[in-house]
């Protein structure tokens, strides 16, 4: 739910935690000491206060689980509930759709044409996702971009409605998101052996068989860890849904806020529990997959 | 992603900075002397929104409190109910004044004991209206929420009231009201007059009949607004032909030379509060603050940078009277306006709510 830091840190994160993370020797020896002092200071100022936040949701005002009760049978919360979900789930196509040839075109590039392509996909993802937001709402206006240009080209009559609708939260937030997609498939891409598609087709393969059952296969590592990124951070996405949504297109964190400012902590507190729950359900539900465990060892190599 | 609301608020007031008509070069009303119990040391730390309110805030009534008491002011942007009450619980006050509105005060009075009561020995209570004075806040910014429109919509034809907001045939168009976001509430008042309650029976608001109403008109809502930003970027792109709008923003929108009116008739009057957090570190010099700022010629000079209206009465004297015009506590506009019950909302805001989240989604 909170913000992601910035670069660098899902692809190597993402692929070394589910591996036998757990292992106590292993955390003892060396590793530990390195990994200490941010784990200290998590502990303290995250650890601490998101699972004191959390306990509000069965201690407030005195242990319950009558806030768990409501949620079950409250029709807003199930509608928004769906509409996250829903909202996550197309925006991962739609980043997985667009990003994956962006990556793969990254990977076959020279480098200087990799340096620029890499710029353009990063030069959005360092612009505040208000701003884009705002663009999304000049572009899709009834007199904007689109809209005028489609008329001028005698297109439409009159105006499209684009904006204010869950297409346009859609649109938006792909947008937004493609970088996190597209940076893990590319950095996995790039490590994957030049000589070996090179040895398909030296063995007769076409280059679409020796994208299928090459590349493919190597790259699911950063396709896995870009769509969990994404599909996370979609979960809990607050200003694009606000701005460009939809009178309908609520998200849960809207939900959320929404009772924050009614004081009713717990109930926010309890629909938080949801949203993390929900986060690491899937996230757990990822590593059970057949094959997906296999696509996470083969990268942690 | 994790922007919170009021971050988001503060933000696009930035974006929205230069249209405000922040008249910079307003001959502004002198002070004078002040009452020596006003005077002190040390500082007081205020908490507002940030933008363009802040600035003309500082150059209104802080600059001089400072020159004229002796205590620093130090402003900050972001006033929030929710850590106003976090900050009680933990006992880590930091703010001594914060801007919030009379309803937020009494939601959290209702939670516990959360404000200071405001010494009304140092306000200049003679002037300034009981309607405007509470135990543990006092009104500081009379604002409107009216009807905007854009005046080359109809034909030359005037919306005048909810009636007209509610009559898609006669002003036929897309539009938007306030939504359930954020600390505003559905704008049931409006709904009900749409549907034959005079003004002055708006309150106790029957909650069936305005729902009934809001029904009506549902269909031609493409936004429920939460953000002050939002209504005024619908009508300058032609998004709605009406709209439910903060009367400060559209003056600036007025400035920014767009074709859009106020309808001021059956507009809510709402006002912005003072209010102190329990065991605020400089609990003396906020209750000193609060009744500086709250004289005539503060607010007045207030006033005259945006068109925010004074709750002393001694104010509108010292305006200018083109700026006067715009404020909604004008004579004049006043007469027009609904004052916002707070008392009701803060009786019923969580079953309307409820009410409304359910409505909306259906």
């Amino acid at each position: 739910m909170r913000s992601v830091p910035a670069l660098g840190v899902p692809v190597g994160t993402l692929r070394v935690l589910p591996v036998r993370a757990w292992n106590i020797r292993a955390l003892v020896a060396g590793p530990a000491l390195l990994v200490g002092p941010l784990l200290l200071f998590m502990a303290a100022f995250y650890g601490y206060p998101v699972l004191a936040m959390l306990a509000r949701s069965v201690t407030d005002p005195h242990p319950t689980l009558a806030n768990f009760a409501q949620l079950a049978g409250d029709g807003v919360f199930l509608h928004v509930f769906g509409n996250t979900l829903r909202t996550a789930l197309v925006v991962t196509i739609g980043t997985l759709l667009l990003g994956y040839p962006v990556a793969l075109a990254l990977s076959r590039m020279r480098p200087t044409a990799a340096t620029i392509t890499l710029t353009l996909v990063l030069l959005p993802f360092w612009t505040s996702v208000l701003v884009r937001s705002y663009a999304w709402m000049v572009l899709l206006g009834r007199r904007g971009l689109i809209n005028e240009a489609l008329r001028a080209l005698d297109i439409i009559q009159t105006p499209l409605k684009l904006l204010n609708t869950s297409f346009a939260v859609d649109i938006a937030m792909v947008h937004i998101l493609l970088p996190y997609m597209i940076l893990p498939i590319a950095s996995v891409m790039r490590q994957i052996d030049p000589s070996l598609p090179r040895a398909a087709a030296g063995m007769g393969a076409t280059p679409w068989g020796a994208f299928r059952q090459v590349i493919l296969p190597l790259s699911m590592p950063g396709a896995l860890a870009g769509t969990l990124l994404v599909f996370v951070l979609s979960l809990g996405f607050y200003i694009t849904p606000a701005l460009v949504g939809g009178p309908r297109d609520l998200m849960l964190s809207q939900l959320i806020a929404q009772q924050v400012d009614l004081l009713n902590w717990p109930y926010a507190a309890c629909l938080s529990v949801t949203l993390l729950g929900a986060t690491l359900v899937l996230l757990a539900a990822t590593q059970v997959l057949p094959g997906v465990r296999g696509a996470f060892r083969l990268g942690s190599r | 992603m994790s922007l919170s609301r009021r971050h988001l608020l503060a933000l696009s007031a930035a974006s929205l900075a230069s249209w405000r008509a922040l008249a910079q070069d307003a001959p502004l009303p002198d002070i004078g002397s002040i009452p020596a119990a006003l005077k002190g040391s040390g500082e007081v730390r205020v908490v507002g929104y940030g933008g363009t309110m802040q600035t003309a805030q500082r150059k209104a009534y802080n600059d001089p409190f400072e020159q004229l008491t002796g205590i620093k002011v130090r402003d900050f942007a972001g006033a929030d109910l929710n850590k106003v009450k976090a900050m009680v619980d933990t006992g880590n006050v930091e703010w001594d004044v914060v801007q919030l509105s009379r309803g937020s005060v009494k939601n959290l009075m209702k939670r516990g004991d959360y404000f200071e009561k405001i010494d009304y020995e140092l306000v200049d209570v003679a002037n300034i209206d009981p309607a405007y004075r509470f135990e543990y806040a006092l009104d500081m910014l009379v604002w409107a929420e009216v009807l905007g429109y854009r005046t080359d919509a109809f034909k030359g034809a005037v919306p005048v009231g909810w009636k007209d907001f509610w009559d898609l045939k006669k002003f036929p168009g897309d539009r938007s009201l306030i939504g359930a976001g954020g600390s505003s509430n559905p704008e049931l008042e409006f709904a009900v007059m749409a549907a034959g309650v005079s003004a002055d029976k708006v309150y106790p608001i029957d909650v069936d009949k305005a729902f009934a109403a809001l029904d009506k008109v549902k269909p031609s809502i493409v936004k429920w607004w939460d953000t002050g930003a939002v209504p005024v970027q619908m009508l300058t792109d032609k998004e709605v032909v009406m709209t439910s709008v903060w009367n400060g923003r559209m003056a600036a929108l007025q400035a920014a030379g767009v074709p859009a009116a106020i309808s001021w008739p059956e507009g809510l009057l709402k006002r912005d509060a003072w209010a102190v957090p329990k065991n605020a570190p400089n609990k003396a010099n906020a209750m000193k603050y609060i009744a500086f700022t709250t004289m005539a010629a503060p607010m007045a000079r207030l006033a005259s940078l945006i068109p925010y209206g004074s709750v002393n009465a001694k104010s509108n004297a010292l305006i200018a009277p083109a700026q006067l015009a715009k404020l909604p506590s004008a004579p004049g506009i006043k007469e027009k306006l609904v004052p916002y019950d707070y008392e009701w909302w803060a009786a019923n805001r969580d079953a309307v709510l409820d009410r409304w989240n359910k409505w909306i989604l259906a």
